[in-house]
């Protein structure tokens, strides 16, 4: 049954799913940084171009992708439209000066400077998530683990991470056969018929029986993790990392070259700290 | 000189959380190679026993220890359980919550990833251990896709590949398996004792299923003692097994019936070796001089499905054209293995999903127009596991829920409760927390709470799971009485085959989503097509019947006779 919502288990066949886990978080760990680095559309749209490509080379899995999208894009709508009704002339602030481009009264103003900030910003948080969801769709909960112990995370701290994905399912299926019985012993969870109030009420009702059966199971793993000797040594190894293969050397001196780059970004922002925020062109 | 592997002496042990002892001066020792069963009811301590030889005490679960226990000469209390873990693999009885990997080969490797050894090395190791339980073909699949028989190979395999391993303990590996399954989870530990010259230590209190294959020893263990040690012909030769909460094996309670007397050089525990040349007599006389029950009348129609078809999502037919009827009074247990179409039909019924072809009609009525709610009224719904069922603190709270969510006026909850109350035996109780109760009490609980709504039938899904024979025997003969005195219709969905034989009448068996037999108890379990198809175990009573010359049909008719007669 679909309750795995759009978590990847198995690796599939494309060239960034061959990756290992190891590279495929210091990639996205590397966009993520460089993303939150910059404010230069210089960079950026070259890097939304790369995360879509990204995106795209998974393509098998995008329908799931799709509704995440379109959430996605209407709220990070509505949020640029919030910032202009607070402040029509937000963009003097972050690219320097207003150039007037069109009035509608007096204080609701539309400025060249704001709207090309609006679009480095929606360019941005799309990048960001672009490379999100490649990261999600390509890489299995184990990969993760392993990619966070490569980058010196405790291996308790990965293993919480790849546990939690394990069980999540069957904490979500327990979840709807709680709900059920409810249901059938007369509680309505129609929107139509009940209010938020009490729907919400019975809702944390649910939860009393959840939190008691899952917490029988957290006992039953721990004892089966001790028993096969997790915890016993300082360092582990990951069935799931496999060796690295021609992709990951080609990434590697990808994401070197990436990390040197935000280095430099970084140390230039510090050196020569420019007058505004966002590099405006015109 | 046979070398001992496991040696308790004097030992007994206290929970901290507990004043009393739960394990008293035990004094045991398992030689190295030998195959040992450790039986006894829940609660007394077998499980308990089982965690000083892995480990888990005192690492996980702190007490205090008197006396001694040495396992592969190491004394438990002063080691840690990683070392243990070294010398004895465990089994746990919940396969799913055991099963901490993300796919087989994973879940085989972790003990393998916790030593930090190196990825080709595991391998290689992975594989041969897969090789062992069978399961090599299946080293991506995830744990969803997995049935509970395989997720305990993988477990098993996940220990085999440790050649330091010398004992390997199998805590109530039954527990979670349909009867095919159980079977071959028998066989599979006679291979690997054989095969991989193991100790093998298996904890249970199903007899008769463990002993479908060779057992050396038995230990029975009770009230945190060791009552026998002793070989399993000789333990069924005494008759300590109703005492202690543990079911005889059905072919000798039928030979016991029938009056037969064992001689000395018999052995008892398997059923291929008794000579039925000497029994033939007595069981076919007996079986001659009773007249078989006639079928009960039945009542009106309360539940009629017909032609039903569903699909989840665009997998295949979850139920295909399936047509059965439930009338009142009846008695009935739906059969099949997991993914049958059993819990499908169960859902169905309570209307949590809907034919997607054909109807379904409750009291004459289709039910399309009904919400769940509503449906609720006419048809309980009681979950296998009670904790999952109880949301409030006080017993009378938890049983007038439904009424006060179906807005009764507090008048009629109020009657309603308590007659629902005192029809469970739980009246004296009313004003009890939840959280006190024993497990077979939390099961009349919630039972109450659904019989609060007087629906015309409830369905019980698996109402004994994991319960020992005296719990079991507890629970079964309460939701009886239920039947008998208020003719309350009840559904069991469930694999274990004593409970349909024993309580049902009728029995529905569905397989690949079909109803592929829809008849009288006797006659689905004596038919070996719908046995192999729905993963059931033929009876012994039907391998009983064939040698003494009688239809295994009419012989497990009169047997139930028996049994419901005394």
């Amino acid at each position: 049954m679909d309750q795995r919502l759009f978590i990847n288990l198995s690796p599939g066949n494309t060239y960034l799913d061959r990756l290992t886990g190891k590279t495929k978080v210091r990639l996205f760990f590397a966009f993520v940084v460089l993303l939150i680095a910059t404010w230069d559309m210089r960079i950026i749209l070259p890097t939304l171009l790369v995360t879509l490509a990204g995106l795209y080379s998974l393509k098998a899995k995008l329908k799931s992708v799709r509704i995440i999208a379109v959430v996605v894009v209407l709220s990070n709508l509505l949020n640029l439209f919030l910032i202009w009704v607070i402040d029509p002339d937000y963009g003097a602030s972050v690219c320097g000066g207003s150039t007037l481009l069109f009035q509608i009264t007096p204080h609701y103003i539309i400025t060249g400077q704001t709207m090309w900030y609006f679009l480095v910003r929606f360019c941005k948080l799309m990048a960001t998530f672009f490379a999100a969801m490649t990261f999600i769709q390509c890489v299995t909960p184990s990969e993760l683990a392993a990619g966070l112990y490569a980058m010196k995370v405790p291996y308790k701290v990965c293993m919480i991470v790849s546990i939690a994905f394990r069980y999540i399912p069957d904490i979500l299926r327990d979840f709807t056969n709680i709900k059920i019985s409810m249901q059938a012993r007369g509680m309505e969870l129609d929107a139509k018929r009940t209010g938020l109030w009490q729907r919400l009420k019975q809702n944390v009702m649910i939860l009393v029986p959840l939190v008691v059966t899952s917490f029988d199971r957290v006992g039953n793993i721990a004892n089966a993790m001790d028993l096969r000797g997790f915890g016993k040594n300082k360092t582990r190894t990951y069935y799931a990392e496999h060796e690295d293969g021609r992709g990951d050397g080609q990434m590697k001196f990808f994401y070197l070259a990436l990390y040197l780059f935000i280095a430099v970004v970084i140390v230039l922002r510090i050196v020569k700290p420019g007058e505004f925020l966002v590099w405006y062109p015109f | 000189m046979k070398k001992p592997v496991i040696e308790f002496k004097d030992f007994s042990f206290r929970y901290k959380s507990q004043n009393e002892f739960t394990l008293h001066d035990i004094n045991l020792t398992i030689y190295s190679g030998e195959k040992v069963l450790i039986l006894g009811p829940s609660g007394s301590g077998k499980s308990t026993l089982g965690n000083c030889v892995n480990g888990l005490i005192p690492f996980s679960y702190d007490g205090e220890i008197k006396g001694s226990c040495k396992v592969s000469g190491i004394e438990v209390r002063e080691a840690n359980i990683f070392t243990i873990s070294n010398h004895v693999g465990t089994v746990l009885q919940d396969s799913d919550a055991q099963f901490v990997g993300l796919s087989v080969g994973e879940d085989i490797a972790f003990s393998l990833e916790n030593d930090a050894v190196p990825r080709p090395e595991m391998l290689e190791k992975v594989d041969a251990a897969a090789k062992i339980v069978d399961m090599d073909g299946f080293l991506e699949a995830i744990p969803y896709s997995l049935s509970g028989g395989q997720k305990q190979k993988v477990s098993l395999a996940g220990i085999m590949h440790n050649k330091d391993v010398e004992t390997l303990l199998f805590d109530e590996p039954l527990a979670a398996l349909d009867p095919a399954m159980g079977m071959s989870a028998i066989d599979l530990i006679d291979q690997i004792h054989k095969n991989h010259e193991k100790t093998i230590l298996i904890i249970e209190h199903r007899l008769e299923d463990v002993l479908y294959r060779h057992v050396d020893r038995v230990i029975l263990v009770n009230e945190g003692r060791i009552l026998l040690d002793l070989t399993p012909d000789a333990l069924l030769r005494s008759d300590t097994l109703r005492q202690n909460g543990i079911r005889e094996p059905l072919y000798l309670s039928a030979l016991k019936n029938a009056g037969v007397h064992f001689d000395e050089d018999e052995h008892l525990d398997s059923l291929e070796e008794l000579d039925f040349a000497k029994y033939r007599d007595a069981v076919t006389a007996a079986f001659q001089n009773s007249a078989l029950s006639a079928p009960k009348p039945k009542g009106e129609k309360i539940i009629e499905v017909s032609h039903v078809s569903y699909r989840y999502g665009k997998e295949r037919l979850a139920l295909d054209d399936v047509s059965f009827e439930i009338c009142r009074g009846e008695k009935i247990s739906v059969i099949g293995k997991n993914g049958a179409g059993k819990s499908t039909a169960a859902k169905l019924i309570c209307g949590i999903i809907r034919p997607q072809e054909g109807t379904v009609r409750l009291n004459g009525q289709d039910y399309t127009a009904l919400s769940i709610r509503e449906i609720g009224r006419m048809v309980g719904y009681v979950m296998q596991n009670p904790n999952q069922m109880l949301v409030k603190d006080m017993i009378r709270d938890e049983v007038s829920l439904a009424l006060t969510l179906n807005d009764f006026e507090p008048s009629a909850i109020e009657e309603r409760c308590e007659k629902v109350l005192r029809m469970c035996g739980l009246y004296s109780m009313r004003n009890w927390p939840v959280g006190v109760l024993s497990y077979g009490q939390k099961k009349r609980v919630t039972i109450a709470s659904i019989l609060v709504l007087q629906p015309d039938v409830i369905i019980l899904d698996e109402p004994t799971a994991g319960q020992d024979y005296r719990r079991y025997t507890e629970i079964m003969q309460f939701i009886d009485t239920l039947n008998r005195e208020y003719n309350i219709t009840i559904v069991f969905i469930t694999h274990d085959m004593h409970l349909a034989i024993e309580y049902t009448d009728r029995s529905i068996v569905f397989a690949d989503g079909r109803c592929i037999a829809d008849d009288a108890v006797f006659r689905v379990l004596s038919n070996e097509d719908v046995i192999s198809r729905a993963n059931l175990k033929q009876t012994s009573l039907v391998t009983l019947a064939e040698r003494c010359g009688i239809d295994p049909e009419h012989y497990i008719h009169y047997f139930i006779d028996c049994e419901r007669g005394k």
